[in-house]
């Protein structure tokens, strides 16, 4: 993690901001929550193009392309990504 | 409502003059070109901030993000256009092909742009703007020319990239649009022979070079609101090549 006073809560809290901006465009419901389990395109309701804009608000957010080494099913791996694999361990 | 626009290749022929056109029209242009030129600098004189500029070598693809867009072009500046104009012409007969001549010409005029467009893209998304591509193509591409079937083949590739640019965003707003250009009077063809120009010129319906001002308008028009129900086309300003 870029940042060292980041840790999962914070990061998931952040990812729900912007989870949520994702879906106010689309005009879907606001989450109160982000669990680490929930899937991308099942839980989210994500298409291809929400995934293209989640990548960019992330990269600008925490300097990471998620989707650069491969494709990412759920938020768990989100915070791997963003953690170099570290922070939904450590924390 | 005053727009900032991306345009490779400022320094001098229809880039410069597309730049000079937008920053007259109130607009901020981010040039892009491997050197700052005396014209360009007289715009940066004329129009201050909003002539902004980037010394960067196309040739460079893998450095687009960390030093276009991460350092000259952040997310806090909106982007609403994006003209792909910068290209190099290698000209020689297949049978002649050089291969490092070749790589060199398709790392500007085809990788570079369209990892440009990929960053413009994602500036966009992020914005939500619903910004405008603009891809300056040849005729070359569409009438046979001895001598430019390698350099056509690279803007065969833009055109087929911008189709489907436009196909792939377009529910997002963003437009993807080619201005194929006829033979302008540039640095670019001037290793032209006279000879060789009029020939060119006789197989056009206006019997004359392209003006770069045409070509500039069309596509400063793609960048307007005005053409927003137009995507995926290619215009031809070329003298009516026929
Ligand atoms: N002229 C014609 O007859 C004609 C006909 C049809 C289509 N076109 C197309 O029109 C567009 C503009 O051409 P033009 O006639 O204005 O050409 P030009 O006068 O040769 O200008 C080319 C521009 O591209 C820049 N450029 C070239 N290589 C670059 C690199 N490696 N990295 C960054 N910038 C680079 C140059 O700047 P630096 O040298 O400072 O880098 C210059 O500003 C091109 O896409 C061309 O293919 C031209």
């Amino acid at each position: 993690m870029h940042d060292p006073n980041l840790n999962v809560a914070n990061v998931l809290t952040e990812l729900l901001g912007i989870v949520n901006m994702v879906r106010e465009n689309k005009g879907q419901l606001l989450l109160g929550e982000l669990t680490p389990e929930m899937k991308l395109r099942e839980d989210l309701g994500f298409d291809s193009m929400d995934l293209a804009e989640l990548t960019v608000r992330i990269d600008e957010r925490f300097k990471v392309d998620v989707f650069e080494a491969g494709l990412v099913d759920s938020v768990d791996e989100v915070l791997n990504r963003i953690g170099g694999g570290k922070a939904s361990k450590n924390n | 409502m005053t727009r900032h626009i991306l345009i490779t290749g400022v320094s001098r022929g229809l880039g410069l003059a597309l730049a000079q056109k937008l920053l007259d029209a109130g607009d901020t242009v981010s040039g892009l070109s491997r050197h700052l030129s005396a014209d360009y600098e007289t715009l940066q004189k004329k129009h201050g901030k909003r002539a902004r500029f980037k010394a960067f070598d196309l040739k460079q693809a893998s450095h687009i993000k960390s030093e276009v867009f991460d350092d000259f072009l952040p997310f806090d500046l909106p982007l609403h256009g994006f003209v792909n104009n910068a290209a190099v012409a290698y000209d020689d007969l297949v049978t002649n092909l050089d291969l490092d001549r070749f790589r060199a010409m398709n790392e500007v005029n085809v990788l570079a742009p369209i990892t440009l467009t990929q960053h413009a893209i994602r500036h966009m998304l992020f914005n939500r703007v619903a910004g405008s591509i603009v891809h300056i193509s040849s005729v070359c591409a569409h009438t046979g020319y001895k001598g430019l079937a390698m350099y056509a083949a690279t803007k065969g590739a833009l055109e087929a990239f911008s189709k489907n640019t436009a196909r792939e965003w377009g529910e997002r707003g963003i437009r993807s649009n080619c201005v194929v250009a006829g033979f302008m009077e540039t640095d670019m063809s001037a290793s032209l022979s006279d000879e060789q120009g009029k020939r060119i010129h006789s197989r056009t319906a206006l019997k004359k070079a392209t003006e770069i001002e045409s070509v500039a308008a069309a596509v400063v028009y793609f960048l307007k609101d005005g053409s927003s129900s137009i995507t995926g086309q290619n215009l031809f300003v070329d003298s009516g090549t026929i």
